[in-house]
Parts: C-alpha cells; structure tokens; sequence
C-alpha cells in the first residue's frame, strides 16, 4: 500500500500579495493571501502553509493579520514561515491561529535553537524548512532568505541533524525544481527520506 | 573557470596621477541629496531630473509606459520594420548586441521565432565570464541563433580596464567601447544595415529625456549618441599602438552612411519588464538564474550575471553617486509594480553599499593591482559630498528612506 499523501498549499506571502517565481527569483504577483486561502480550503487542500518572503528584509513577520483573518474561516492546520527567529516569534504565530511554525534561516544560523522551540511548544509544532539547491549528483546545499543566500551547509546532514534536535516535520523545497512545473526533484525527496523518520513536505516543481 | 594562471604580466609605462575628484564638479550633481517619491533612485544619478513633486524623469516615463503608450501601435511599427529589413535570401537581416543575458535572449529570440527575422547575435565578450554567464550565453545559441563572439586581446583589455579603473573611475569602459562599437564594425563587414538593442537607458533609468520617444538612432546621431565619450585614441598617451586599439574602434561614419545603419531599441518597441525576460528566458532560451544565489549588491538572481568584473563598475558608481545595483534593480521593479517603495527601501538600505568581495581577488589579479592601490583609486573616486568616515570606516551620510 502506498503511503498516505496529504496535498498542502504553499503560499509565499510579500506585503499584500502572494508571490511566485522561478527558482525563487522574479517573484510575479499571483493574487490575494485571503482570497487564495479560501480557494485552496474551498477545493479541499489538506493544509497551508504561508511563507512571508520578506519578514528577514523587515526583521518582522508581517502576515499574523492574514493569518488572524483566515484562521476564522479556514479549518485546516495552518503553519507560517519567515522570519521566525525567537520563542517570542513562534508564540505570536500560535496567537494568530497557527498550528505550525517553519523556520530556515534562523536554524541555520543557530541550530540548538531548534531544540529550544521543540522543548517549549512540542516537536509537532516545529518545522524544519529547507531550500535545496543541487551541487553535484546526490549533493544539496541548504539556501537561506528564500533562496539567495548561500550557507554552505550539506542538507542531507543537516536534515539528520536537525530531526535529532526535535523537529517534527520537514517542509524540503527544491530550488532547482521551484517554479518549472517540470515536475518534483524524487532523487532530492528520497534522499531525504533515507535520512529522516519524521513526515516530509516536498516542494517545487508540481504542475 | 579560474583564468588567474593565464594572466601574463602587464607591462604598465604610465599611470594615470591619482589626484582627488571633485565628482559633484566633475558630474554636475546637486549638492543636496534628493529621493524621488516614488521610486528609491536620487538626483545623484548624473542627467536625471526631478519635476516639482519630486518625481524622477524615470518614474514619469514609466507612466506614460504603462498608461499613454499604445503598445499594439508599437508592435505593429516594430512588425513595419521588421518588414522593411526582411531579407528573403537567407542572409542574416539584424543584428542584435547580446550578452547571452536573459534580455538580449528575449530580443534575439522574438525576433526570430515571433517576428520570422534571421537575427545575428553578436556577443562582445565580458572582462572575465562567470561560468554562469558562459552557460546562459551557450544555452541562448543552443536555443537556435546563430552568434559571434569577439574577445578582445586579453593583455590589452586588461591594461586598458585598469588605466580606465584609475583614470575615468570606470573599469567597465572597454567593454562599453565595444558594446557601442563592435556591433556596427559587424553590420558594415556584413552588410546588415539593422541593429536592435535592447533597453533605452536613459529612459528607463532615469537621464537624458529627449530620446524617450525615439525607436532609434541613425548615421546621422552617430557623434552624439554613439561617440560622445572618451576616444579610443587618447589611450594612445599610455603607449597603446593602433594595432592594440583597432578592435574598439567603431567603423570610419562614411561606411556607417554608406550602409544606412539603423539601431533601434526593442524598449521603444515592446514594453521593457526585466521579470517578464527571465520568465521568457527561462521557458524558451534556458535561462537560469544565479545557482549561487543572489549578486552581491544586491538581491536579484538573473540580472547582470556574466562578468566578475562587473561588481565594480557598480561599487565605483556606488562612491560617485551613492546609487548601487540594488537602487537600479528596485527602482525599475517599484515603476513596473513588483515591489512597493517602502520593500525597495529596505533593500537599498540592505545591500546597495555591499563591497563586491567574491571577485576581489579576481578583480585584483586582472588589473594587476595591489589592495592599496585598488584603495587609493577608490578614494580619488569617492564623492565626499555623500560619504562620511565614523569610526574607521565609510558610510553613506544618507540612505534613501
């Protein structure tokens, strides 16, 4: 039996609008965060994912107010990303209406604090995301700032790592897939697999 | 790929003296600082103008780009043109500059795919290519064009970018000879009387006006709009033989008459939106954006990819005019609505003073300079007007806000 798949919308969020590009570049705007959320739920996604590309930019999360507004109406698990950096962050996420937190650069930057927001809200609650950009075959390197910083970390390692600190999820984005609608990045997504045990998210590519 | 062990020793005779600029003289800049309101550019960048609401010359253009414009009427006198050149007998009928960057590949591609043209693209080559410019430049030819690619002497390029570093605070100026040039000395050795360029710079940007409503230039504004600089020949006073400056010469003007060149501008034709290249670039030349992420600078991924020099023409613009690559690349996506002006601001203030670190040592090793050398043009070229030393250490005295 295959394994279970839970379809989830992403959507990347920058001031008013939802946002996407290729390879995370030429972000075009797409629509409404509101207006697309309801869409999505409408047609029966299973959950959402919101992602404020530019809350590192601001050195704030901006998109708690659209989170407010669609946690009345939506009634599927909810999880924000960008710009989450600290405990007090995770928290007013949680205030908002959401049941996840996805955190990047912040993680890279200092891992344990991964193992700090595991401890205090719960390893379910914590998400790793990761931008994958390929560097050689069955080589990856994590991206930060969605996608235009270089950190030099191996993702296959950090992914083990990471799920060791207590992440329950792993929300992978294949920067390399992202955008070209040419389908998924399967050699990047299973060897993430091999590394891991907790639930994967794979992204980019699908259309 | 690393040229560094390619380099043969410059044998440098002159030197240009090192005396201090005064740029705000020099460039005839304001002396106060002024934003425009709507986008993130300043009155600092030379031959810009700012009417009374403190809108820049730019925005306003952009305007009347995206509201006035008629740009079915625009594609139907670009369709009249391409008419009036189409050659039938499979000689190539228009040359287009290109880089192999993702908007010269829009031109190059429409015009043949679209507008059932024979384009020649013709390529003069960066100082020293990033791999990544070499892989967009191939995958444009891949994509079905034919191209030249001229490089010049690789010794006198590299004297010539180090004497115009020093003496015009301009490293990029042999390029920019050849980008002017070149494609003309190929339309007269070939008989190709059409050239299209790309953007109309000093309207998207922000500068001279009166070409705004121009789709090109002819024979005739040779003198004034393709040769109005520094001549080739005056580098001749740091020993440069004719036979070193022969490839950046432009064609003698009877040949350019002769031939009844055109150059024209795809911008007068078709709306010019860098994000909308790189979605077409991406899908039809195979096009990719930078794997290492974003240019140092500034934020984007697909502008300007291709020369490690390049970095430099933007720091040396930064201490002249206090504008770097982020204010271009924000200002134009503010006017074409990808990003609101308080975003562009944030990314000014983050990355436009960003010292080009990842190809200092290249950069070095190509002009054979020392760092105190590259100090000591630098700080002939700083305008002191914008910049302020705290600490040890220059700072813009303002950012836009």
């Amino acid at each position: 039996m295959k394994p279970p798949v839970r379809l989830i919308a992403r959507l990347d969020i920058k001031g008013q609008n939802v946002v996407k590009g290729i390879h995370l570049e030429g972000l075009r705007i797409v629509g409404q965060p509101g207006q697309l959320a309801r869409d999505y739920y409408n047609d029966g996604v299973d959950e959402i994912i919101y992602m404020d590309t530019v809350a590192s930019l601001y050195g704030r999360n901006n998109i708690l107010p659209v989170i407010e507004n669609a946690a009345r109406e939506i009634f599927v698990p909810m999880t924000v990303g960008g710009g989450v950096r600290t405990i007090e962050d995770i928290v007013g996420a949680l205030r908002a209406g959401a049941d996840k937190v996805a955190v990047n650069t912040a993680a890279i930057a200092r891992p344990a604090f991964l193992k700090e927001a595991a401890n205090a809200f719960g390893s379910q609650c914590i998400v790793l995301s990761v931008e994958a950009k390929r560097r050689g075959p069955g080589q990856w390197e994590a991206l930060t700032d969605n996608g235009r910083e270089r950190s030099g970390v191996n993702v296959l390692q950090w992914v083990e790592e990471a799920e060791s600190l207590g992440v329950g999820e792993i929300l992978v984005t294949s920067v390399d897939a992202e955008g070209t609608r040419r389908g998924f990045d399967h050699e990047l997504f299973s060897a993430v697999r091999q590394k891991v045990n907790v639930p994967l998210i794979g992204c980019g590519g699908a259309g | 790929m690393n040229l560094d062990s390619t380099f043969q020793p410059l044998d440098i005779k002159a030197e240009p003296t090192l005396s201090k600029v005064d740029i705000p003289k020099e460039y005839k800049l304001p002396l106060e600082v002024q934003y425009c309101k709507r986008c993130v550019v300043s009155n600092q960048r030379p031959r810009i103008v700012f009417d009374a609401d403190g809108i820049c010359n730019a925005c306003r253009f952009s305007e009347r780009k995206h509201t006035k414009i008629d740009w079915t009427e625009r594609e139907r006198e670009l369709r009249d043109l391409c008419d009036r050149f189409r050659r039938k007998d499979g000689r190539h009928d228009v040359i287009v500059p290109s880089s192999g960057g993702k908007d010269s590949a829009v031109v190059a591609h429409k015009l043949k795919y679209v507008y059932g043209m024979n384009p020649l693209t013709v390529t003069w080559a960066p100082h020293y290519y990033t791999d990544i410019g070499w892989f967009n430049f191939q995958g444009l030819i891949h994509s079905g064009l034919d191209n030249l690619l001229a490089t010049p002497n690789g010794v006198v390029h590299r004297k010539l970018t180090r004497l115009a570093f020093a003496e015009m605070g301009e490293p990029f100026q042999p390029f920019i000879y050849g980008q002017v040039a070149y494609p003309l000395a190929i339309a007269v050795q070939h008989g190709i009387p059409l050239i299209m360029d790309g953007e109309n710079g000093e309207a998207e940007y922000g500068g001279d006006s009166d070409t705004e409503d121009k789709p090109g230039f002819t024979a005739e504004d040779a003198e004034k709009y393709w040769f109005s600089g520094r001549s080739v020949d005056s580098w001749k006073e740091y020993g440069f033989t004719d036979a070193d400056l022969h490839m950046y010469r432009p064609p003698n003007i009877e040949s350019l008459f002769e031939l009844g060149v055109e150059r024209h501008f795809w911008s007068y034709y078709r709306n010019w939106i860098p994000q909308e290249h790189f979605y077409y670039a991406s899908e039809n030349t195979g096009f990719k954006a930078n794997p290492d992420g974003r240019s140092e600078g500034t934020y984007s991924k697909y502008a300007s990819l291709d020369d490690r020099i390049d970095g430099f023409h933007y720091y040396l613009m930064l201490l002249k005019f206090g504008i770097g690559r982020t204010t271009s690349d924000a200002a134009h996506e503010i006017r074409d609505g990808h990003i609101e002006r308080d975003e562009g601001a944030a990314l000014v203030r983050r990355y436009d003073a960003e010292f080009p670190e990842k190809h200092y040592q290249d950069f070095l090793k190509y002009c054979q300079i020392t760092e105190d050398y590259f100090w000591e043009v630098c700080e002939r070229w700083r305008n002191d007007n914008l910049w302020e030393r705290i600490n040890n250490e220059w700072r813009l005295k303002q950012q836009v806000s």
